[in-house]
């Protein structure tokens, strides 16, 4: 008799944690998984460190030295990054007492970085050796259908610049 | 939709082309394109969620969007008789359940 209680204790203990089960599962891996974009990403970051970098090279100014260049060229990149499911659980929990929320901090730097160093990337790519007025736009995109709240995470980071040939 | 051949414009996001000159300004051009994701790249980026990070089918199909709207601006500027655009911007906005929209807009010019 006792032993069928403690069972049922047991189960229904389990139907109670299941719902928290997973997005401590999504938060574990999530945090593994982007840990290791972010090493990789700083490591890029070190070994690109010095290209484009000085205030000739690259600037959010619109006043450009283009009288000195020979030709320029459109640079615009895009990345879409969200949040794990584990993470978004964490923010709504936190949404509760309100403050800041650490882990949508974390995926929204290394959408900005990462963005910005495919915009070097490209103009690297592109023979530019100077990138004028750069322009970062953020935007949520929602691809969610039937009011998935939970898929409205995703941001959309879009960077967009002129690139110089001299 | 017929296809659209690729032609090259000189472009940039500020005022000027930089090494050329403005002789005229002949007006805004603008593009446009609406997307849905597929249920495939859906199904993909619902278990990317699983742990965050990139979203690389949504990244993806952004990038050929605004791609597409680009040209489509393209288009417009060379039917002006434009061989440059400057001044372009692009914006992203929710225009329905499941879809984006993704827009640039420029003014079309000639330059020497």
């Amino acid at each position: 008799m006792a032993e069928g209680t403690a069972i049922a204790v047991g189960f229904y203990a389990l139907l109670i944690l299941i719902p928290f089960l997973f997005p401590f599962i999504s938060w574990a891996l999530g945090r593994w998984y982007q840990g290791t974009l972010l090493t990789a990403l700083n490591e890029e970051e070190k070994r690109l460190g010095s290209m484009l970098q000085n205030a000739e090279q690259s600037s959010t100014a619109p006043e450009t030295k283009s009288m000195r260049a020979t030709s320029s060229t459109l640079l615009h990149v895009s990345i879409c990054v969200g949040p794990s499911i584990g993470q978004m659980f964490i923010m709504w929990a936190k949404g509760i007492f309100g403050g800041r929320l650490q882990s949508y901090d974390a995926v929204l730097d290394y959408g900005r970085r990462e963005v910005l160093l495919r915009l070097k990337k490209q103009a690297d790519s592109l023979d530019c050796t100077s990138i004028q007025n750069i322009r970062i736009e953020t935007s949520v995109i929602s691809f969610a259908k039937n009011g998935n709240e939970n898929k409205r995470s995703s941001v959309e980071f879009l960077a967009f610049a002129t690139g110089l040939r001299f | 939709m017929q296809p659209q051949a690729v032609i090259s414009m000189h472009m940039s996001n500020v005022e000027t082309i930089p090494g050329k000159t403005i002789t005229s300004s002949l007006g805004l051009v603008t593009g446009s394109t609406v997307r849905a994701k597929h249920i495939g790249k859906d199904i993909f980026a619902g278990l990317k969620n699983i742990v965050g990070g990139e979203l690389k089918a949504y990244t993806e199909l952004l990038n050929e969007s605004r791609n597409e709207a680009l040209q489509r601006m393209i288009m417009q500027a060379h039917g002006m008789g434009a061989n440059a655009v400057v001044n372009v911007r692009f914006a992203t906005s929710n225009v329905a359940s499941g879809a984006s929209e993704l827009f640039c807009y420029g003014t079309a010019v000639i330059v020497a």
